[in-house]
């Protein structure tokens, strides 16, 4: 009974005691960041001003933005090809199913972790000034900066497949490698071609933010054109970086739901 | 062709699970292993091909006048023995999103060069050999379907088929019908039958039911407590039965 009323305390404190820590930091949080309602209705003017000066849009500059638009499409085409080919041997070796040796999982998920935790926008900044300006230290970027995210789920993906067949495998005489191309590749391959087609969504508008450092594509043209003031020139390349994100956003969901929903009707 | 000599199994909580088995099977013998839940008849088929290592005892496999010490063996030749001994299991474990006859093909990777393989796939003749053995499980029709989408006695069947393929001295079978219905459990159990007496072939099935043992079996082993207590006649009296399963003869 004393055991069941010391929980009971306990219960009650963590009830209180979280949500009071959580309001305190909304508070320091407020005023850390100056968050004030007041100055955004103050600048509101200035809001519309920069707007208007945006119109009309300068659809002259549009052919010449063509070709870096493409870029931005091949630079997240290429930086997922080649995040998809490093991640799926690395997310093999850090998977809990597959992986025997403590050390080879551990070291493959600190790789995959790490790529995750910095952000592209740093590897871009560090592949530029390591080649220079232009589309490749931005596709490098996205390339190692993905490896996070898909060897993370494809690992996910292959730690929940069926050990059964996989212990079939093993009882013919098969080896890891066989195992793993007829036990392990058939089972993930719908989860790892969704998540790859839905990283290259991902890329397609990190690529624009990496133009931002200098890193090509059509997030080049509009840093260049907000610093030239030429804001009617920013806004058709806002238009086509609309067109190109929903573009891409409709192929891969197409694709995704061609291949998932083959799936179901098989 | 078999011969298990005092093989020893403990669990990992200490309890001694198998204790002294010994016995032998031999070409073109069905052998029935019947008894309790839990007595440890699948732990003792998977020591013969050591998906499981037994503690103590020895397993020898002689199918070609070249015996093999399983349980003291490298991974070189545990492979190559692995690839004469067929298994087929409760739950079929077939891989469900590759076709029929894929499934079947991956009996032949104990044979096959890993690298080649890799690359180019089985060659024609071993898509040959699996055609003809699909057709000679009753299923050739089915050699192009995605194996998930069979019923439960044509997924056994397609087990089987890729236990033959592996042209094995050696069939081990865990409750091979414990997931279908009566009809079809009849038939998979004449299947293996006809297999292991034609091809000269010893199986050895763990089963629950003591008239299909009785019916098909060529011979039946009863484990209680860890060990041998019946091997002997496929016509199994109603008290050794009642021995095998603890129950009072009534």
């Amino acid at each position: 009974m004393e055991e069941q009323r010391g929980n009971l305390e306990r219960f009650y404190r963590n009830k209180y005691l979280f949500p009071l820590f959580l309001f305190l930091f909304f508070i320091w949080s407020v005023i850390a960041t100056d968050f004030n309602p007041k100055t955004l209705v103050e600048g509101f003017p200035n809001l519309v001003d920069f707007v208007l000066r945006m119109f009309p849009p300068d659809f002259d500059a549009f052919p010449s933005l063509i070709k870096p638009a493409i870029e931005t499409i091949q630079m997240a085409f290429l930086g997922t090809l080649f995040a998809s080919l490093i991640s799926f041997p690395l997310s093999i070796l850090a998977s809990n199913n597959i992986s025997t040796s403590r050390l080879v999982r551990n070291t493959s998920k600190s790789i995959i972790a790490f790529t995750r935790t910095v952000p592209d926008i740093v590897f871009a900044l560090i592949f530029v000034s390591a080649v220079g300006l232009g589309p490749f230290p931005g596709t490098l970027a996205l390339a190692i900066h993905s490896i996070g995210m898909l060897g993370k789920l494809y690992r996910e993906a292959i730690e929940v497949i069926d050990p059964q067949p996989l212990e079939a495998l093993e009882a013919v005489g098969a080896n890891k490698i066989q195992s793993i191309k007829y036990g392990v590749i058939p089972q993930v391959l719908p989860s790892f071609v969704a998540n790859t087609l839905y990283r290259f969504d991902v890329n397609v508008r990190a690529s624009v933010v990496l133009g931002l450092v200098g890193a090509g594509g059509i997030g080049f043209e509009l840093i260049m054109a907000m610093r030239l003031f030429k804001y009617q020139e920013v806004a058709s390349i806002l238009i086509l970086t609309l067109i190109i994100i929903i573009l891409s956003e409709k192929i891969s969901d197409a694709l995704r739901k061609r291949i998932i929903g083959e799936e179901v009707l098989k | 062709m078999l011969v298990l000599n005092n093989v020893s199994k403990r669990l990992s909580d200490g309890r001694l699970l198998l204790r002294d088995i010994s016995f032998s099977v031999g070409r073109g013998e069905l052998v029935a292993v019947l008894g309790l839940s839990g007595v440890g008849k699948t732990v003792l088929l998977r020591c013969i091909n050591r998906l499981t290592t037994p503690d103590s005892g020895n397993i020898v496999l002689n199918g070609d006048d070249n015996p093999v010490d399983i349980t003291n063996c490298n991974i070189q030749e545990l492979r190559t023995v692995r690839r004469r001994i067929g298994m087929i299991f409760q739950n079929f474990s077939l891989v469900k999103r590759l076709s029929v006859l894929e499934n079947v093909l991956t009996g032949r990777l104990g044979y096959t060069d890993t690298l080649h393989n890799l690359f180019f796939g089985f060659s024609a003749e071993d898509v040959d050999r699996a055609l003809n053995v699909l057709d000679r499980v009753g299923i050739a029709d089915l050699a192009y379907r995605r194996a998930g989408t069979l019923s439960g006695g044509e997924m056994q069947r397609v087990a089987i088929a890729r236990a033959l393929l592996q042209e094995p001295y050696l069939l081990l079978a865990d409750e091979p019908i414990a997931n279908l219905d009566p009809n079809t459990s009849e038939r998979i159990v004449e299947l293996l039958r006809e297999i292991t007496i034609s091809e000269g072939i010893g199986t050895l099935a763990v089963l629950h039911q003591p008239e299909i043992a009785r019916k098909h079996a060529t011979r039946v082993i009863g484990i209680k407590n860890g060990v041998v207590c019946y091997d002997g006649e496929p016509n199994i009296s109603e008290e050794d039965l009642a021995t095998i399963y603890g129950r009072t003869t009534g």
